[in-house]
């Protein structure tokens, strides 16, 4: 019986090991690269009318995005208006009332179909619905086309996050002769509360990057969003269009809502983790 | 071989088990089970289990695991009513009344029928909030008759002394076995008739354990108790009556210390001396 080398298993050994830590070691070092490019670029563009001012003219100073950061403000809170408490009622129906029956089974596959739809796909869906016929771009549209997006993902961990809550403690709440919906509202829903936000934080996360659809349903404006049944300014469709222009000071403005957002998403990915972890 | 396993049904209260000693003289039977089939989807769990429960009595369900133990108990609060694929058939009769029966208010059912669980289910709530919940839904009461009686719940679980200056933290912050004691205050502060305790010390620590096991003792003045244990010992210890479950039927019922010490059939003996199970 001949003995197996040792070293060769070691060499093995070393080389799985790099090829999976410089795998990681990329993930993470894209994510810096972006960072630190988004942030160095757009930190220059942070400024006191960056924030308060209506957009200039290319050439002319002293220009902001106050009016498209309101926008997006408004449209994803009537977009979150929408899908929240649908979503939540949705995922309350599969966890507690549907469960197994073909209805429940029908909604929860609509919804993971929905899930996977491409943005840009519930953009030109609102915009057959609600822009063609009307015959005007509006944030309420974008709103919707951002609710589409959001709707699935927080079924899906209403859902997940109510499934964790453990039988003994619905039996419990029933065993002491509390009807089924008090049970769901006082005890299931009040046990899975954190995970639940976590959930809509996520969703709010997803949506505030989106731009395609809401360059077929709000598009954008140089103005204040008075009404929302107008095109309606929004950092993501300002980011696209400036980004693509050829003026120097648009860029960097573009720089600088790219930054906005980023930190945006990432302070309310991070609550989201926090509340995990604090569960 | 089966044959030798089966029981026949206990007609009235004449074959009533010999009885242990003085306070247990003529029982009332609060609970009797007649004919009770049980079915998971097309598994059939129960077969024409009879049993009677006596009213202020401890009588503890034993038997190995998967026999059914839990199955039954929990027949008697119908909280298997949640699953769409469960279903009980037969007569279980409270006072009488057939609990089987379709047009039975189940709200009202599980008032006189209270259940603790193996694992301690406080709710999200704060200590008082937890005693107060099953209260509110019965009853209109006054803050002052409301702490009284949550008070009084939680002197009778013998959690008192450790709760009376926190209870408005979170129920779920207490030890196990104070929240195992807070589900018991919480489910006799309704004032049911019959409590239900499915395994209820088996995530317990052995002292928390000894605490609940002199609870009950102190409870059957009150209620009529039934409990589901795997630990021999415990229902030895705890319970006036015994039921030896086998296989989805009631191999042999009796007065506890009739079971342990002079069991009337082979089975019995061999489960309780521990050369099965």
């Amino acid at each position: 019986m001949r003995r197996r080398s040792v070293a060769s298993r070691r060499i093995v050994d070393l080389a799985m090991r790099l090829v999976a830590g410089s795998a990681a070691a990329a993930g993470i070092l894209a994510l810096a690269w972006i960072l630190a490019t988004v942030v160095s670029r757009g930190a220059a563009a942070f400024s006191p009318a960056f924030f308060t001012h209506l957009p200039t003219p290319p050439g002319v100073a002293g220009g902001g995005l106050a009016n498209a950061m309101l926008g997006t403000l408004l449209i994803t809170s009537l977009a979150a208006l929408f899908s929240i408490p649908m979503g939540l009622m949705a995922g309350v129906y599969l966890a507690e009332f549907g469960r197994e029956s073909r209805f429940a089974a029908a909604v929860r596959m609509a919804t993971n179909i929905l899930m996977g739809v491409p943005s840009i796909i519930s953009g030109v869906f609102v915009y057959t619905l609600l822009v063609a016929t009307t015959g005007h771009f509006s944030g309420y549209a974008g709103a919707v086309a951002l609710a589409l997006i959001m709707l699935p993902v927080i079924v899906r961990t209403t859902e997940d996050m109510l499934l964790l809550v453990p039988g003994a403690l619905r039996e419990a709440g029933l065993a002491l002769g509390t009807p089924r919906w008090r049970v769901t509202r006082d005890i299931v829903l009040r046990s899975a509360s954190k995970g639940l936000l976590t959930g809509v934080l996520l969703a709010v996360a997803r949506v505030s990057g989106e731009t395609a659809p809401l360059l077929f349903t709000s598009l954008n404006s140089p103005y204040w969003p008075e009404r929302l049944g107008q095109p309606t300014a929004n950092l993501t469709v300002t980011i696209f269009s400036y980004a693509m222009s050829p003026f120097r000071d648009w860029q960097a403005q573009a720089w600088g809502a790219a930054m906005l957002i980023t930190l945006g998403v990432l302070a309310t990915s991070l609550c989201a983790r926090l509340l995990m972890r604090g569960k | 071989m089966m044959n030798a396993l089966l029981v026949e049904p206990l007609v009235g209260t004449e074959r009533l088990p010999a009885r242990a000693s003085a306070p247990l003289s003529s029982p009332q039977v609060k609970i009797a089970a007649r004919n009770l089939d049980f079915f998971y989807g097309d598994h059939q769990a129960l077969f024409a289990n009879s049993l009677d429960i006596f009213a202020n009595r401890v009588t503890a369900i034993i038997g190995p695991s998967g026999c059914g133990k839990s199955t039954h108990l929990r027949v008697y609060n119908r909280i298997y009513d949640l699953y769409r694929n469960q279903r009980a058939s037969g007569e279980v009769l409270l006072g009488g009344e057939n609990i089987l029966s379709p047009g039975l208010d189940l709200l009202d059912l599980r008032r006189r029928v209270g259940m603790i669980f193996q694992r301690p289910t406080p709710f999200p709530l704060s200590i008082l909030e937890n005693v107060t919940y099953g209260l509110k839904l019965y009853y209109r009461l006054r803050p002052s008759e409301l702490m009284e009686r949550v008070e009084r719940a939680l002197r009778q679980a013998a959690l008192w002394d450790e709760v009376k200056d926190k209870l408005d933290q979170p129920g779920m912050a207490l030890s196990g076995g104070q929240q195992q004691r807070l589900c018991i205050a919480r489910a006799i502060a309704v004032e049911p008739e019959v409590l239900l305790l499915d395994e209820p010390t088996s995530a317990i620590d052995p002292i928390a354990t000894a605490r609940i096991e002199e609870l009950l003792d102190a409870l059957k003045a009150s209620f009529t108790l039934v409990i589901v244990t795997h630990n021999m010992q415990q229902a030895a210890r705890v319970s006036d009556y015994t039921a030896f479950f086998f296989e989805g039927k009631i191999v042999e019922f009796g007065a506890t210390r009739q079971i342990f010490t002079n069991p009337k059939l082979k089975k019995t003996e061999d489960y309780i001396t521990g050369r099965f199970g």
